[in-house]
């Protein structure tokens, strides 16, 4: 069969971002916000979770042959032509025979959409877990024929779900991607495993063990998760409510206390994308760029017909910034436990017979953690938690302890190191053999996708 | 309404309102067990009454078999050709895949029906006995109705793509 | 969405993104996959030692059959003559290995026009197969018109192999150009769905005098005449759901190259289109479900006693969370 040449689609659909594309490409080809712009239905505002139009249809389909205005043969020919001309060439369909579900769009256009006044946006995913099934339908349906322009008979899928999502959503999944789509295979991985497969390229990587603590930090919300031998170590997730929207935040009230003659959130971002690292010490840090003034940056807007130009200033923002994931009472004040001491407890929550790999592996990933020298200002504070605890545990004791790595891996695909862990994966020539079928799929029904294999780990 | 739908579903309220008398039943063959009669093979005659059959016509029945402790209905819904058949298919079995919200429905069909319930005593002690019939008239009711207007959508959209992709070719 | 495009966005996109990159003096490195439907794969790559010009491969099914049918081998020059006119894009003598056809971009030069033009690469390739037929049409039609107003067929049947086991067939006569596409399905709901589809298209010209002008569309379950040479070679496993759908297109949609543009780039989706709006309906009848089963739970929910009498057991049975204590949603 021919499709088996085709490449596997790899589907991150994540809270804020959706990132899409094919098995071996080293970066995403799409990546748009997990946004959907439905067309609001004019006469009521139906519930979230009606379908759009239903009523609509029931009147439709109730007197087809009168109801429908441009297909009847009542009107006069001519203008009854230019009149279908211009709806058939308009995407604009609403209200027009039951037919809102085909009147969408997703992601970019969806945001650009929702400023007019007849669609309204929604994110069919919270938390990481999908909300909405109807908008998510419909979200995959665009995704793969507009921007990726597949036939889903002819590819394997690689979808991405959070820890703990329960066994229902991934049969609603199946049951969406199978029935609906007729997907040739099908595969669901959790984001976490992914990215600990992400790290095997970076060179810090020896062996290729599915164990690891992953820390992801996207916009919203930073997880630290434990992964033992592929499995999700579910009682000891942890999460921080410090991520980068935080840190975009922090800049910003940065700049508005000086007066900088842009303090709007969009420079924050950038300032934060292109000046911001991590330091070892703050103390130092505050020196260092007292003693050299070079250290202060300047970040140039021009408008767009390079007329006028904004220069701000950047100062300790540099620094500190990044700084509120390791002292977060700089800039919040209802948490207070830095990244370090998180990770510490979360693996100190597993069970003991992996928390040395875990200590040994700590895999960064997602677009936070994109900072300058964040692996080692995070390897050199878990250490020094863990090697006190040692040290206070052999002079308890009067054992000698065989010591704990901790190694701290960063890499180059970090941003979208799901993704690419998917990648990587789904290109792999046994990869279709993990994968559920179509035909397993009409033999066992949904539930078949409660259990995926795990990826051999050679 | 049609004119034989009334008394069709007057007949099934009523059988079910005479079946659904059920009281909790310890198994006699297995100690402390406490299973739907009508679903184990039963020795034991006096547990199970006579099935009742309600029959509109050869495409619309309703079967309800009882014991002293459960009610089995099965529902074969209306299936006039192939695009029904298909939609009563994926109707049914997009309910049975969520039968955990509908607690009285079973994940699988008996042979020839579209859909069964089964009711315990369990059921009857925790729901209201005549809202429970209420429920299942209604869904017979709503069940032709989607399906017919489900085949109808489908048929308008299917000529709406049609003439949308015709009328590209319009220059 | 109603239409899908002819052009292909993701190329679109990217080489939109590279040659922005390319201005800004930072070339991307690319080796990037990008498909299409019906087995088709595009591979975007650098040139070897140099950034600023781009390869653009095709691989597509239909390729070994749409070489075979000009004895000629009039594809390549055909795709050359088609791509001259655009700034940047040039067409590679040798085709990258694995890949079917390579064009050679100079991102320095690339204007959008050109970008566009290369994402319909794979509508071009398709399209060669459809200029033979038109123009056979536009050359038979200068013959006399037979008297009896029969109408006089090419000899020659174009066959595509555009997927596995589907094809489409180009046939020209004097007065009209046929297509007809082989289809068939392998879902069991599709096939049916398809029917009703496949329907549709065929009285939809006839109920709607809007779209009197649209080609003619004729489904039959047996080969149509157009193939009965054909037939023959074919492998004998007929499928019960193997359907024909023959397009009859007249001149005046092959008139202009604008005209023959439209009608091609229309034809070579058609079956992606077809099945992309099956797919579109049942997602549609998903979320149809979904609002009944909300409401049939409703329903349900009213058999309920009264909460404060058993409400905690009652509450276990009917929502069931994670454990984090989020609700499930269906």
């Amino acid at each position: 069969m021919s499709y088996l040449n085709n490449p596997a689609i790899v589907m991150d659909n994540g809270t804020g971002l959706t990132k899409l594309g094919f098995a071996g490409n080293d970066s995403p080809s799409w990546i748009f916000p997990t946004a959907i712009a439905t067309a609001q239905s004019s006469n009521a505002k139906s519930s979230a979770n009606a379908p759009q139009g239903l009523g609509n249809a029931k009147a439709g389909v109730s007197n087809p042959a009168t109801s429908n205005p441009y297909f009847g043969n009542s009107t006069s020919a001519t203008s009854f032509a230019s009149n279908s001309n211009a709806f058939l060439l308009s995407n604009n369909l609403a209200g027009k025979r039951g037919t809102e579900d085909l009147d969408f769009y997703i992601g970019n256009e969806a945001l650009v959409a929702s400023q007019g006044p007849a669609y309204s946006l929604s994110y069919p995913i919270r938390h990481g877990q999908v909300e909405n099934w109807d908008h998510m339908e419909r979200f995959w349906e665009n995704s793969i024929f507009k921007y990726l322009r597949a036939e889903p008979e002819d590819h394997f899928f690689l979808l991405t779900e959070p820890p703990l999502n329960p066994p229902e959503n991934r049969e609603q999944v199946a049951e969406i991607f199978f029935e609906s789509f007729n997907c040739a295979g099908l595969y669901i991985a959790v984001q976490a495993v992914l990215a600990l497969a992400a790290s095997w390229t970076s060179a810090q990587v020896t062996d290729r063990s599915l164990t690891g603590t992953v820390i992801d930090s996207g916009d919203g919300v930073t997880h630290v998760i434990p992964v033992a031998e592929g499995y999700v170590v579910g009682s000891a997730i942890k999460n921080i409510p410090i991520a980068g929207r935080d840190i975009t935040l922090f800049i910003q009230s940065l700049l508005r206390e000086r007066g900088e003659a842009d303090s709007s959130l969009k420079t924050a971002e950038r300032i934060k994308q292109e000046y911001c690292y991590v330091c070892p010490d703050i103390v130092k840090e505050f020196n260092k760029f007292d003693r050299q003034p070079e250290k202060f940056a300047q970040f140039i807007i021009e408008n767009q017909d390079k007329t006028t130009k904004k220069v701000i200033d950047i100062g300790y923002e540099r620094f500190l910034a990044p700084e509120i994931f390791f002292n977060p009472e700089i800039a919040s004040s209802d948490f207070l436990t830095p990244l370090p001491t998180v990770v510490d407890q979360t693996i100190q929550a597993c069970p003991i017979d992996v928390r040395k790999g875990l200590y040994n592996n700590i895999v960064l990933s997602g677009g936070s953690t994109m900072f300058k020298d964040f692996s080692r200002r995070l390897q050199r504070d878990v250490k020094s938690i863990v090697s006190n605890r040692i040290a206070q545990n052999e002079a308890l004791t009067g054992t000698k302890s065989t010591g704990v790595d901790v190694q701290v891996i960063s890499h180059r695909k970090q941003r979208n190191a799901v993704w690419f862990g998917g990648s990587l994966l789904a290109q792999t020539a046994e990869f279709k053999g993990y994968c559920h079928t179509k035909k397993d799929y009409e033999e066992h029904g949904p539930e078949i996708v409660r259990n995926f294999s795990l990826f051999n780990m050679v | 309404m049609s004119q034989s739908l009334r008394p069709y579903l007057n007949a099934v309220r009523y059988s079910l309102e005479a079946a659904l008398t059920l009281r909790n039943f310890s198994s006699q063959e297995v100690e402390r067990h406490n299973r739907p009669e009508v679903e184990v093979p039963n020795t034991s005659a006096e547990l199970l009454l006579q099935p009742m059959h309600v029959s509109r016509n050869e495409n619309e029945q309703v079967l309800i078999e009882s014991s002293v402790n459960s009610v089995r209905v099965s529902i074969k819904v209306k299936q006039a050709d192939e695009i029904e058949q298909i939609l009563v298919h994926k109707f049914t079995r997009f309910l049975e895949q969520r039968a955990e919200a509908f607690q009285i429905l079973r994940r699988e069909p008996i042979q020839d029906f579209s859909i069964s319930f089964l009711i315990t005593n369990k059921h009857t002690e925790t729901l209201k006995t005549d809202k429970l019939i209420d429920f299942i008239i209604e869904f017979m009711e709503e069940v032709d109705k989607e399906i017919s207007e489900m085949k109808l959508f489908l048929n308008a959209r299917a000529r709406f793509v049609a003439e949308a992709y015709l009328g590209e070719f319009v220059y | 969405m109603l239409h899908l495009k002819s052009h292909n966005l993701l190329i679109q996109k990217t080489l939109s993104e590279a040659i922005e990159a390319n201005s800004n003096g930072t070339p991307l490195t690319l080796d990037r996959i990008v498909s299409d439907f019906d087995y088709t794969i595009f591979h975007i790559s650098n040139q070897e030692g140099n950034k600023t010009i781009l390869l653009l491969s095709i691989k597509t099914k239909a390729w070994v059959s749409i070489q075979k049918i000009d004895a000629n081998n009039g594809l390549l020059p055909y795709l050359q003559s088609k791509y001259q006119p655009f700034a940047g894009i040039s067409v590679s003598q040798s085709a990258e290995p694995g890949y079917d056809f390579t064009l050679v971009l100079d991102l320095a030069s690339l204007t959008n026009e050109s970008v566009v033009e290369s994402s319909l690469l794979k509508t071009a390739i398709l399209s060669f197969p459809f200029q033979l037929a038109f123009q056979e049409s536009f050359e038979l039609s200068k013959l006399p018109a037979p008297e009896d107003g029969s109408s006089i067929d090419s000899q020659k049947l174009y066959n595509i192999q555009n997927r596995d086991d589907e094809q489409f067939f180009i046939k020209a006569s004097n007065d009209r150009v046929t297509v007809i596409f082989e289809t068939i399905f392998q879902d069991e709901t599709d096939k049916i769905l398809g029917k009703v589809f496949l329907q549709e298209f065929v009285d939809a010209r006839k109920r709607n005098r809007s779209i009197q002008s649209a080609p003619q569309v004729l489904v039959s379950n047996e080969p149509p005449l157009e193939l009965q040479s054909f037939t023959s070679s074919r492998n004998p496993q007929n499928d019960a759901s193997r359907r024909f759908i023959t397009f009859v297109l007249f001149p005046r949609h092959f008139q202009t190259a604008e005209l023959q543009h439209m009608s091609i780039s229309q034809l070579t989706l058609f079956r992606n289109y077809f099945h992309y709006h099956i797919k579109c309906s049942k997602a549609y009848m998903h979320s149809r479900m979904r609002y009944r089963v909300d409401s049939f739970v409703k329903v349900l929910n009213r058999a309920k006693l009264d909460e404060d009498k058993d409400g905690l057991e009652n509450d276990n049975q009917s929502t069931r969370r994670t454990i984090t204590g989020r609700k499930m949603v269906y």
